[in-house]
């Protein structure tokens, strides 16, 4: 009988014990620290290609009682989903990225982020383009993240197939055939027949990214300034759809799979010429060639022209969340990491273009690097920096992100097969409008 | 004795400490031992099971919480909703082109591994190498196989002149694509548990019907299809639970796209639809309601599923407990003939 109360005994210690363990799991790692002396761990969530991986050492050397740990998520909609998912369950980083196209959701729950301003972002918000401070602050004026980068767009394109077609290939030239500064999508469409008439090939890779830019450079986007649905009855929106479905009809879309191109192969085999770049896109288009196989003389090149004028797409801010343990520290992080010297670092790694006023006319951001290196020698960032001139930044509702993939992602697909005409689906876009969005 | 009728009537024997431990030890201590799976339970199962349901009657927003109480609304909704009837079209469409092929495939499989083969380790081995396979590489590695302008089934058919199938944009070969992985994967899994239920059937049966001259088709249809019958329903179940759950393969068949499960939400499964209720539109309520709308539909076809294999369980002992004493009626009868005989023979004179 001995023996059987031990062993009672036993599995009470044990069950308590594993109890016990359970319950502290969560509490164990929570790091109380005040004085800045203390040794601290920041959090950091970034996503794609920011450039920001190789500055964490530097900062840590900078500052011996931090250590940074950070986690890079592959794709922008996958750090969608997961800021979702730990801003609704707990467990945000000290340091959280969020991408524009979400600013519309990030502003709904503005208070959960610390207000910047209680460390000093008034005085330091002329460093940014106002327009980037602006997407940043909240209905109530609170500043909540700073800017990394932002997405001037240019047009990339291959001078080998246009040569080949009979149209300039010189990036002077070719500005000048899409009518530089005063380039309109009409005479985007316009050189599109041209090129398709002379070569047979399609000239785009998909209207996805045709359509987001047009949509982009409008003062009013899905949602007018004062938050109002802006899609049913915007005739500006249908025009330009209908002008899709025209240049579809005329061979000039390539029904290219968004964001695959064919792991990169439609880049090296020239199924298509033209593509819209963003500074960001431009390590896109360099790793989808070199994926397939291509390098630098596949003829891929970047001229500083846009149809319609100035548009922007993307870019980034750094936020602290409340539910940081230490405030302070992460938001001076955030401060480094967007200050004008990291901006050229991260710009140099990755091609994304600068908010900062200052990086933006650096050298090392203007000078040649090895992205332009890939751009037949183009000087990236001087005509970055060219695109950037008349950005706005652009009221972005709730629901921006679903409007923009669900309502009009599947019509334009069709759209793209030739399988229904601009104006069915244009019906069906405003059908899938107010089921998801309503 | 005399001690014993001099103590006060009311005064029951005291119990020591130790004896009262032992009662407690005797009393309490299975429930400790059986504690850790309830508790765990508890945690990790019903909890919330029940935190869903409370979530499906609010007007849940995924990012600003709890809205307004909104009963069954939400059910109500989506029951309306045809998104939601298109993603339950498309996972029984998907469910029935895996299951079916699947189930069949194993057993034949599973017929063929219970032959004696030369190094039958290996082989059973082989069949489960692609269930260790993760789901997110099979379906990366297949998705590219299905590719529609670079795919590897396209260029095989195009080398006979046939026209690329459009597996990522057209309902039914988007189906197929996905069911080929379901099946890939789950096959061998299912080809083993049926193979450990047919070497359990009694290897004399076997032989009595060859005896009786029943050829090798004759014998797997007649004894080893009934005889694993119990274990096939088994098998049944669980495809079905997995095959309605069905998440990953759709999810990551077209990875690129922002709408999960194609542009048309033409493979969009119900699991995928409940994701993309809760992640992309932000409406936890509702992706909750469809959640329990799909543990009632996977209940109630458990209970289908339950009744049909008691019903056939029982009534399949039934014809064996009467096909065996026919067989055995007949076997005695058939070996009483020369036995007479012989008896009769040495009677004779």
């Amino acid at each position: 009988m001995n023996f059987s109360r031990r062993t009672a005994a036993v599995a009470a210690i044990a069950g308590t014990a594993s109890l016990a363990l359970v319950l502290s799991g969560c509490a164990s790692d929570g790091d109380n620290g005040g004085s800045s002396d203390e040794p601290i761990t920041l959090t950091i969530t970034t996503f794609g290609t920011m450039g920001l991986d190789g500055l964490y050492a530097q900062y840590e050397k900078d500052h011996p009682n931090i250590t940074i740990k950070a986690t890079n998520i592959d794709t922008g909609g996958n750090a969608l989903t997961d800021w979702k998912t730990k801003q609704a369950s707990g467990g945000l980083p000290d340091v959280q990225a969020v991408e524009e196209g979400w600013l519309g959701s990030v502003m709904e729950v503005s208070d959960t982020f610390t207000d910047l301003r209680d460390y000093g972002a008034d005085d330091i918000k002329g460093n940014w383009v106002d327009w980037k401070v602006q997407q940043a602050t909240d209905s109530d004026g609170r500043i909540i993240g700073y800017g990394t980068d932002i997405g001037p767009e240019g047009l990339c394109y291959n001078g080998k197939l246009f040569e080949a077609a009979g149209l300039p290939s010189d990036r002077d030239a070719v500005a000048e055939l899409f009518g530089g500064s005063s380039a309109t999508w009409d005479k985007f469409f316009e050189v599109g027949k041209q090129y398709h008439d002379a070569s047979g090939k399609a000239f785009y890779d998909q209207s996805g990214f045709l359509w987001n830019a047009f949509v982009n450079q409008q003062d009013e986007g899905y949602y007018t300034a004062d938050g109002e649905l802006n899609v049913e009855g915007n005739s500006t929106l249908k025009n330009f759809w209908l002008q899709l479905a025209d240049a579809q009809q005329a061979g000039l879309s390539a029904n290219q799979a968004q964001w695959d191109w064919g792991k990169g192969q439609a880049f090296v085999d020239g199924t298509f010429s033209v593509f819209v770049c963003p500074g960001w896109m431009l390590g896109v288009v360099k790793g989808n060639t070199e994926a397939a196989g291509g390098d630098a003389s596949t003829g891929w090149d970047f001229a500083d022209v846009f149809p319609g004028g100035a548009s922007n797409w993307g870019g980034s801010f750094l936020t602290v969340p409340t539910s940081s343990k230490h405030p302070k520290e992460a938001a001076a992080l955030a401060e480094w990491l967007t200050a004008a010297q990291q901006q050229v670092a991260a710009f140099q790694a990755a091609g994304t273009f600068p908010s900062n006023i200052e990086a933006q006319s650096d050298p090392g951001v203007t000078g040649p690097n090895d992205l332009g290196a890939f751009f037949n020698d183009a000087p990236v960032g001087e005509i970055l920096g060219s695109r950037a001139q008349g950005v706005t930044a652009q009221f972005k509702g709730p629901d921006d992100a679903i409007i923009q993939e669900q309502v009009f992602g599947p019509p334009r697909t069709a759209l793209d097969a030739g399988e229904a005409d601009g104006e069915t689906t244009w019906n069906q876009a405003i059908e899938l409008l107010n089921q998801l969005v309503g | 004795m005399t001690t014993t009728l001099n103590a006060p009537p009311a005064a029951k024997p005291r119990l020591t400490l130790s004896q009262r431990l032992n009662h407690a030890d005797a009393k309490y201590s299975p429930y400790v031992y059986v504690a850790p799976f309830f508790v765990l339970f508890g945690l990790v199962g019903l909890f919330p099971l029940v935190y869903t349901f409370v979530v499906s009657l609010n007007d849940w927003d995924l990012l600003k919480g709890q809205g307004d109480w909104v009963g069954f609304d939400n059910y109500i909704i989506e029951l309306q909703d045809p998104w939601f009837w298109n993603s339950l079209g498309n996972t029984f469409s998907i469910f029935l082109l895996s299951a079916i092929p699947q189930l069949i495939g194993a057993t034949f499989i599973a017929a063929i591994l219970d032959q004696n083969l030369r190094a039958q380790t290996f082989w059973r081995l082989s069949v489960l190498l692609p269930y260790v396979v993760t789901p997110a590489a099979v379906a990366l590695i297949f998705s590219s196989i299905f590719s529609e302008d670079y795919g590897l089934v396209n260029n095989i058919l195009g080398s006979f002149g046939i026209d690329p199938v459009l597996w990522k944009h057209d309902t039914l070969p988007g189906h197929l694509a996905i069911a080929t992985m379901v099946n890939w994967r789950w096959t061998g899994y299912n080809a083993l548990i049926l193979l450990a239920a047919m070497q359990a059937v009694p290897t004399d049966i076997y032989e009595s019907a060859a005896l009786d001259g029943a050829g090798a088709f004759r014998r797997f249809f007649s004894i080893t299809l009934p005889s694993i019958r119990p274990t096939f329903i088994f098998v049944l179940i669980t495809a079905t639970i997995g095959g309605l759950q069905i998440f990953t393969e759709p999810k990551l068949f077209d990875a690129t796209r922002a709408t999960p499960g194609g542009a048309y939400h033409q493979f969009e499964t119900t699991t995928l639809y409940i994701w993309n209720m809760a992640f992309n539109q932000d409406r936890f309520g509702r992706a909750s309601a469809i959640a329990f709308i799909l543990l009632i539909i996977i209940v109630l076809i458990g209970l289908v599923n339950y009744y049909l294999s008691k019903g056939i369980a029982s009534s399949e002992t039934k014809i064996a407990k009467r096909s065996a004493a026919r067989r055995l009626l007949r076997y005695r009868s058939r070996k009483s003939i020369p036995f007479v005989a012989e008896n009769q023979l040495e009677r004779r004179p």
